[in-house]
This record gives C-alpha cells, structure tokens and sequence, in this order.
C-alpha cells in the first residue's frame, strides 16, 4: 500500500503541484489511508530537522556571494576576460558563454544562477552577432550546468549532508570533471560553427579601459602569488624542499614569466586580465582555505561572502549600502525555496525507507548484473530519468542513501559514485520538462522552453558522454582528492 | 502479531547498537511466540538526531531509541553524568552500576519518566563504544599538561566542553563528518572518541596517530522506549521485553570488548602510538578534572541528586567486586 | 463575485502588510548569520579560542529566514513546480486545476500547522538548545529548542494565509474575472532556486 507514494508523488508532479507540496501530500494522504496517522507527524518533523543543518548554511552563503559579485559587476569583468581569451574563435561568443561559466562556476554553487547572471548579458549580445536566440539560450542553459560541477556546489554540499561525506573531497573531486564538461561544450560549439558559419567576436569590448591603482597593485601581486603558488604546489610533489622556500622561489619565476608575457599582448588585453584577478580569488580563497584547514566548508562559504563585500565595497567600489537589503533579500528568497525543498525530501525519504522501498530497489537492481561496469550504465539512464522530472536536490535526498551503499558495496569509490550521480543530476536541470536552467534560460531570452529544449540537444548528447566518460574512469574524478590527500 | 516494535538506532549495522537490537528482535520474537515483532531501522530513516528521535519516541512514533548522553542531553541534562570523567574505573565497575535494578539506575529511570511526563521510559543502560579516550595529531600525551593549548574536537555540549577546558585545551565543535578533513587540515587536533568510532572513520589516516587510554568517559547507550507502548501490553509481554533489554544490555556490554581488540590492532598497524598512563598519571587526569564535577553539580540540573546516586553506586559496586573477588581469590 | 472579491481584500491587504515585514527580519537573519560565522572564524583561526554559541546561533537565523521569507517566495509563485498540463489545457479546466492543487497545498499546510503547533508545545519544544543563552531578569537562562521550532510554525501559518489568498484568486479567475486582479509576481525575475 504504503509503496503506492511514488507513482502518487508523481501524478501530482507533472500535474503541477509544487515539488514542495508534492513531496509532502503524497506519502502524507498514503500514511492517511493507511492509518498511520502518528507517521504524518514524522514527516513534519523530518521537514523540520532536514532544514536544521550546519552543512546546509553553506547554500545560502554561497548564494549570497553570487548575487553579491553579480550586483558588484564582477560578471561583466569575467565575460570581458573570456572574450579577451576566446572572442576572436569561429563562434567567438559561445566559447565565451562557455569559458565565463567555467569561471563563474568558482563563485557560485548554483546553476540557476549562473543562467540568470551570464545569460542577461550574454544572449542579447550573442542575438546582436547573428546568433538565433534560441542557440545563444541554449548554450546558455547547457553550460551553466558546469555551475554546480566545479565547486563551490549546493548539490555537493546536499549529497555530503545526506551521505555523510566530506564536502571537501566531494569539492575536489567535482573540478576536472567541470572542467571536461566545458571543453567538451567548446568543441562542440566548434562543429557547429563551421557548420552553421558562426560569427567571430571582438576580443576586446571596450578599449582605453583603466584599472584603478589601488586594485592594479592587487591584481599584480596577487597574480604573482597565485601563478608562484601554483608551481610552487605542483613542485612540491616532486621537490621535498621546505613550502615557503620554494614558493619564493617560484614566484620570483612567476615575475619574471609574467614581465616576459607582458610584452607580448596589448594594454587593452592587460587591463582586461588584471580586472578579472581580484574577482578569481574567490575560488583561490575558497578551496585554499578549504584545503589549508583554515575553515570548513561552510565557514568558507561565510567567507566567500566577506570576500565579495570586501571587493565590492573597498576594492571596486562598485557596491553601495543601499543594494544590500535586495541582495540579501534574493539570497534569502532563493535558499529558503531550496532549504524547504531538502526538508520536504527529507520527510519524504522517512517514508521510503518505512514502506522498505530501499531493500526492495536494491534487491531490484541487483538482480539485473552484479557486473558494476553493467549496473553502472543501467543506473545513470535511471538518474537521468530521474533528472527529467524531479530536481537534483530532493533526487539526491531520495536515492542517493539507497543507491549509494549498493555501488560502494561494489567496490565504486563514495566520491566517485557522488560525482557520478551529482553530475548527471546537475544535467537533468537543463534536460524537460523540470529543467529549472530552462526555465530561466526561457525567462531571461524570452524564447520559449519548447524551442530551447530541442536547441540543446547536441549539447546535452555532449553532456552525456562526459557523464559516461566520468563513470568508467574513475581517475577523472579521483586523481586531484587522491593527491590532496582527501581520499585514500 | 499483536504488538508492533518499530526500533531505531543512528548507527550503523557494523555498530554494536545493531548488535544489541538483532538479539533484542532476536529474543523478543521468539519468546513472545510472536505475538511481538521488532522492526529495525538503523540510520537515520526515520529521524537523525537525539532531540528528534526523543520526540519520536515521545509521541509513540517511535517504540525504541538508543541515544548517546550528549544526545539526550538536551531534555535529561543529568544523563551527562556518565560523561563525567574518571568516575568508574573499569568496565566491571561500570557493568555493576548500570544493572537494572541498581539504586543508580533506578534513580535514572525515575528522573526520565517525570521530565518526560510519563511519556519516555529509559529501559536499560549499555556500551557504546567503549570508552572515551584522547586521541591526538601532536604527539604523545602522558599528562594533562601535554593536552595544554590543543584544539580538541567536542561535540556541541557543554560538560565535554568543560572537560577539555579543565585540562588547558581548547574545546571546538566541529560535526562528526567534517572530522577528518578537519583533523587533516588541523582545523582541529584532537579529539575525544572510542577506537572503534577513530578506526571506522580512518581518523589515523588524517594523522590522528597518539592516543592515550585515559579512559574518562564510558561510552553509555541509554535505551528509551515509549512508555505508553510499554504499558499498554499485558504484563507477560512486558516481561519478554524487559528481558529482551537485559539480553541487548549484555550484548552491548561484550560486542565493544571483541571489536576493540581489531581496532586497536589496526591502530598500531596503521601506525598510532597508544599510551597507558601509569595510575599515578591517571591520578593528574583525575586531579585536573575536579572542576568538572563542581559544574556539573552546580549548573545541571537534577546534577546533584543524580551525581551522589552515581558516587553511592560505584561505592557500593567497588565494594561488591572486592568482596567477590577476594572469595573467588581464596 | 463581489463576495470573492471581499474576500480578497483583507487577504491582499495581510499579505501586502506582513510578507514585507518577515522579508525585512529574513533580510535581518541572513546577516546575522554571516556575523556569527565570521566571528566563529575570527576566535577560532585568529584567537585559538572556539566559541560554543555562533553555529548554534546562525542555524537559529537560518531556521527563521526561511520561515518568514518563504511565504513571500510562494506569493510570487517562486515554488518550483512543473507548468506543462496547466498551460496545455483549456483556461477554465486549467483553471479548476489550479484550484484543486491549492486546495491540496493548503491541506498539507493545515495539518502541517496543527502538527507544528504541537510539535512547539511538546515535548520536542522543551529541549534546550545546546549553547544558546539569554539574559533574563534573573540571571541567563538557556533558549528552549521551541523558539527554534517556532520558525517553521509561523512560515507555515504565514504560506497557509499565502495559500488562501491564491484560492480566491483562483476562484475569480475560473468565474472570468481574472483581469482585473493585480499580478503578484515583481517585474524583474526575482525569483528561481537551485
Ligand atoms: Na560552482
Ligand atoms: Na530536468
């Protein structure tokens, strides 16, 4: 009786009740008729105490950092950065709506915003080139996906609080992967555009800009500590030479580097690489806090948003006092929609797991094959479907504590097993009819959801094979928290 | 069958909470000649945490719940006085304490029903764990001295906290899956825990590699069952059930004592230093820990009715062993 | 008609009054929390001193920031949900639907109300918070977990007044009289989650 709740759960989905309500009404009206009247009261309290996490914080700080850079004009420098990297390629804009949500990825943990952010400027201006709006839409929706694949990452930070892993392995481990789904979006694009003739773009948008001093002082010298850091981490898996010597060394190497580059590209392009310096410590400061045990992941999330108040306030000085109460406003509105999403998923799995669903399911797909590589295949089509009708937030509260365990018994790594089901779930936000990331795509171009959703296509057949290729090789995934010493 | 028991433990089926409920099942189904069923949900299925799963418990949404002192802490505060450092001094001690039917626990079980109104009934006390010891990533402590200026990692409730205070370190909560990357990074550097929850969470891996087997806290398992479920059965079943409990108690006392011997094992092999302080040394523990039992008598409340019931219980336990062993002895 | 449009009324005028209200303390909350947090970084990295109170304390801020903003998010039709069945149907049939979707989402939040209700006088609402304290006429006493659980209770009750001003706008909408409402929905897209 009692496993009558998901097919219930998706009657009323698809008839449109919110996913909120949805998760609540259906097992709730179940218990009802069944006569566990007392089990209703488990769900509200599941609603509750799925809500009251430390973990979670992260999701709203996280949000308000992005909203905070957005409103500061930190977007319009990485789009301008792009633009300066990739602009003068066939098909200049969309490399560059791809690479600036690569970067914007380090800021933010949401999809959704990344659309709502990238795609106010970049479609109009994509339309402007000769570019059908549904293309630059598309490629809008199917790119943002990156979002929340390179950390920081709302959907990571739901699965570790749900599974119980380390937020930060699952942060590492989610970079290359991020990373491949861009590269994998850009030679895309690149077939397209020789096949659709697609326009290259200016490299520099507005010439004779000037930087301030102050922040031009910054930029330098962070510039040098980061690029000195870099080597200096990368030699020190083959070096054992004492840290801080050998970051001095290599950021006098990083000068040096860098005055000889410096040459070779116009001033314009400089100014333009500099401004995009103070807003990419963001992610520096994130996963290197992270990383240095300087705070947990949510007290990085906290100082993200420091960061951002920092920069636009003192350093840009592009923030005013009087833009708070609206950003804080729209961090607040967005996280309280996804905080009361994870507490309905939450109740909603109490019911799953009293109707033994999750024995029932694994001794399902156990039947199948007890070859991994075999039930690995069968269970991202599952996710994938899943992904089609439910968000990936309440998706992962739901299935992730049955099918984890199953893959981990298998001998799949945690880590991996989360990678591979955050990313296909980050996917299905851009795949019909649930696709938030087209919604806004749809909201933010005006073209219509329908004509969007064919547009992706090849996008999205690119996403799936990086899905795939992410599954069967697991050192994708696995080689940079492996190094870092985050999974053994 | 007649009766339902839905029972629910925030471990996992490798801890010895599972242990305890398999035989609990086991022995209940059997002897109620199933008039009694036992379902178990380990986990947080149904609720994850002491305040939520009390409440469960409370309401009869849940029949049985093992928690953690610190996790019912919250509305029994004086069930912290088994985290009181150094009070029994040995398992043997603890056991005889905890029986049912001690002055102890009586006492115990009577303050639960009235804070709860009638509607929480603590069945019985066992292990969970073990006990706590300090482990660290620094290096070898042989006194509290050594712990001075440490970050050690506590849980969010006060009396740990005033503990680590009282030996000069630094208590910081940090939540139970951020553990090891915080030991690894060095957010914190130590922690108080039993060996199997520092093996089962690899924390030698994240450098948690100096351990010193102080022994300050037992790691009690206080079994609540919702009165009203209880009481409502014929009193044979009731029976069944008591009994039930005392076979999970004895489960629960021995399965710690096997599985720690592989986790110390595996604790040396990966590499850990484990330290027995001399009973002189253990004497400087329990000398830096005084303000503890100060406090908790001071600030928690039902602390000092519930602290003499313990002091009056291990006496009376300490004395009972002597006896018995020296007419075993002779 | 004019009886729904009474009806409304008082509806619009609460929500117009009260939701801006708990945007302004959610507003309020989300600071707070990043306070707490930053000065739980501050003692702890910088002065080796972790507090007990800041993580406590800044789930309490986020428990209310939901509760007092979600309602405002529901309002502005900020829930997700899938639109496809209703924008296929013909207006009234869609509109039927909509009605009886917020009939279900109003039961879900009339039981979730009373069960909240209990759930704060209960047993749950007397456990102590493990770190927070407040100063009283007597000396500091300890928070009571129901001030936490509050939250969930006023954002329930606040999205059930939220719930009944939209089945009176449903139901003027199926009898025709839909353009003369107001939208509820602000100009620019301030909405969305993920
Ligand atoms: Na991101
Ligand atoms: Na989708």
């Amino acid at each position: 009786m009692l496993i009558w709740f998901l097919p219930a759960f998706l009657v009323l989905l698809v008839l449109g009740l919110p996913v909120f309500f949805g998760l609540i009404a259906a097992p709730g009206i179940l218990l009802w008729l069944n006569g566990q009247e007392r089990d209703i009261t488990l769900l509200y309290r599941n609603l509750y105490n799925g809500m009251d996490s430390f973990p979670l914080m992260a999701i709203p700080f996280f949000m308000l950092a992005g909203e905070l850079m957005n409103k500061g004009g930190i977007t319009i420098r990485l789009v301008e950065f792009s633009q300066a990297l990739m602009g003068h390629l066939r098909g200049g804009l969309a490399h560059v709506n791809i690479l600036s949500s690569m970067l914007f990825a380090g800021l933010s943990g949401s999809a959704v915003a990344d659309t709502s952010a990238l795609g106010s400027m970049l479609i109009p201006a994509m339309e402007k080139q000769g570019y059908t709006r549904r293309f630059a839409a598309a490629v809008t929706a199917a790119s943002s996906v990156i979002g929340p694949i390179i950390p920081p990452s709302g959907i990571m930070i739901i699965y570790a609080y749900v599974m119980g892993e380390s937020v930060a392995a699952l942060f590492l481990a989610g970079i290359v992967p991020g990373a491949l789904v861009g590269i994998g979006l850009m030679l895309c694009v690149r077939v397209l555009a020789d096949r659709y003739d697609l326009p290259k773009a200016e490299r520099i948008v507005h010439r004779g800009q000037s930087i301030a001093p102050t922040e031009g002082w910054i930029s330098l010298v962070m510039l040098r500590l980061n690029l000195g850091g870099l080597m200096a981490a990368i030699a020190a898996i083959f070096v054992p030479l004492n840290g801080w010597a050998l970051t001095a060394f290599f950021v006098v190497v990083a000068h040096v580097l860098l005055m000889w580059l410096r040459r070779r590209v116009d001033s314009d392009f400089r100014v333009v690489a500099k401004k995009a310096v103070v807003p990419l410590q963001t992610p520096i400061v994130i996963l290197g806090g992270i990383l240095l045990g300087v705070f947990t992941p949510t007290e990085a999330a906290a100082i993200a948003v420091f960061y951002a108040l920092l920069v636009g306030f003192f350093i840009l000085h592009s923030l005013k006092l009087s833009d708070l109460p609206e950003v804080l406003s729209r961090a607040a509105m967005t996280s309280a929609v996804v905080l009361l999403l994870v507490g309905a998923a939450m109740a909603f799995k109490t019911v799953v797991s009293l109707s033994h669903a999750p024995q029932i399911l694994a001794e399902f797909i156990l039947a199948l094959s007890d070859n991994p590589l075999i039930l690995l295949f069968l269970i991202n089509v599952l996710l994938f479907i899943v992904g089609m009708f439910l968000d990936a937030g309440p998706a992962i509260i739901i299935l992730g504590p049955i099918l984890g365990p199953i893959f981990t018994d298998l001998g799949v790594d945690p880590v991996h097993f989360a990678i591979i089901m955050s990313v296909n779930l980050t996917v299905g936000l851009a795949t019909p009819p649930m696709g938030l990331v087209l919604f806004v795509a749809s909201s933010v171009s005006g073209e219509k959801v329908e004509r969007i959703a064919r547009a992706i296509l090849p996008f999205l057949a690119v996403e799936v094979a990086v899905i795939f290729l992410i599954t069967y090789f697991p050192a994708i995934s696995m080689t940079i928290p492996r190094l870092t010493g985050f999974v053994n | 069958q007649e009766y339902t028991l839905r029972a629910t433990a925030n471990s996992n089926e490798n801890d010895e909470d599972y242990d305890g409920l398999i035989v609990f099942k086991n022995f209940v189904e059997q002897a109620s000649n199933g008039e009694i069923a036992v379902e178990i949900f380990m986990g947080t299925q149904l609720c994850s945490n002491g305040a939520e799963c009390l409440q469960g418990i409370a309401d009869g949404s849940i029949d049985i719940y093992i928690s953690t002192s610190g996790g019912a802490a919250g509305i029994f505060p004086f069930v912290q006085v088994l985290d009181l450092p150094y009070l029994m001094a040995n398992d043997r001690i603890a056991e005889t304490v905890l029986e049912n039917g001690s002055p102890f626990v009586d006492t115990m079980q009577q303050m639960v029903l009235d804070t709860s109104g009638g509607a929480v009934r603590l069945m019985t006390i066992g292990n969970t764990g073990g006990w706590r010891n300090f482990a660290n990533t620094q290096g070898r402590v042989t006194q509290p001295s050594d712990l001075e200026g440490m970050k050690i990692r506590t849980v969010v409730a006060d009396l740990p906290q005033e503990l680590v205070r009282a030996m000069g370190a630094s208590p910081t909560p940090i939540p139970w899956p951020e553990l090891f990357t915080s030991l690894q990074t060095g957010v914190v550097e130590g922690s108080k825990n039993g060996i199997t929850d520092i093996m089962s969470m690899k924390f030698p891996d994240a450098g948690l590699q100096y351990l010193t087997l102080d022994g300050h806290a037992y790691m009690g398992a206080l079994w609540f069952m919702n009165n009203e479920t209880f009481m409502s059965m014929p009193e044979e079943l009731r029976r069944v059930v008591l009994d039930g409990f005392y076979q999970l108690q004895q489960a629960t006392f021995a399965s710690p004592k096997r599985k720690s011997i592989d986790a110390y094992e595996a604790f040396r092999e990966a590499g850990g230093d484990i330290y027995v302080p001399s009973p002189d040394e253990k004497e400087q523990f329990a000398e830096a820990a005084q303000p503890v039992y100060e406090w908790f008598q001071q600030n928690v409340e039902g602390g000092e009715e519930i602290f003499q019931a313990m002091n009056d219980a291990v006496s009376a336990a300490e004395e009972e062993i002597d006896a018995a062993r020296s007419a075993d002895m002779n | 008609m004019g009886v729904l449009r009474g009806l409304l009324r008082p509806l619009e005028v609460w929500n117009d009054t009260v939701l801006p209200l708990g945007r302004a303390l959610a507003i309020l909350a989300v600071g707070l929390m990043v306070l707490a947090i930053l000065i739980q970084v501050f003692f702890r990295y910088v002065l080796n001193n972790a507090l007990p109170w800041p993580d406590e304390a800044a789930r309490f801020c986020m428990l209310w920031m939901t509760g007092l903003i979600a309602p405002m998010a529901y309002r502005r039709g900020g829930f997700v949900a899938i639109d496809m069945v209703e924008t296929l149907l013909p207006r009234r049939v869609s509109a039927v639907l909509s009605i009886v979707l917020l009939l279900i989402s109003g039961l879900v939040l009339f039981v979730a109300l009373r069960i909240g209700w209990s759930e704060v006088t209960g047993f749950g609402g007397q456990f102590a918070t493990a770190s927070l304290w407040v100063p009283w006429i007597d000396g500091w006493f300890r928070v009571p977990r129901s001030w936490m659980m509050a939250s969930l209770v006023v954002g329930v009750a606040l999205l059930l007044i939220v719930n009944l001003e939209l089945i009176v706008r449903s139901l003027i909408i199926a009898l025709g009289g839909g353009e003369r409402l107001k939208p509820l929905a602000p100009a620019d897209d301030e909405l969305m989650a993920e």
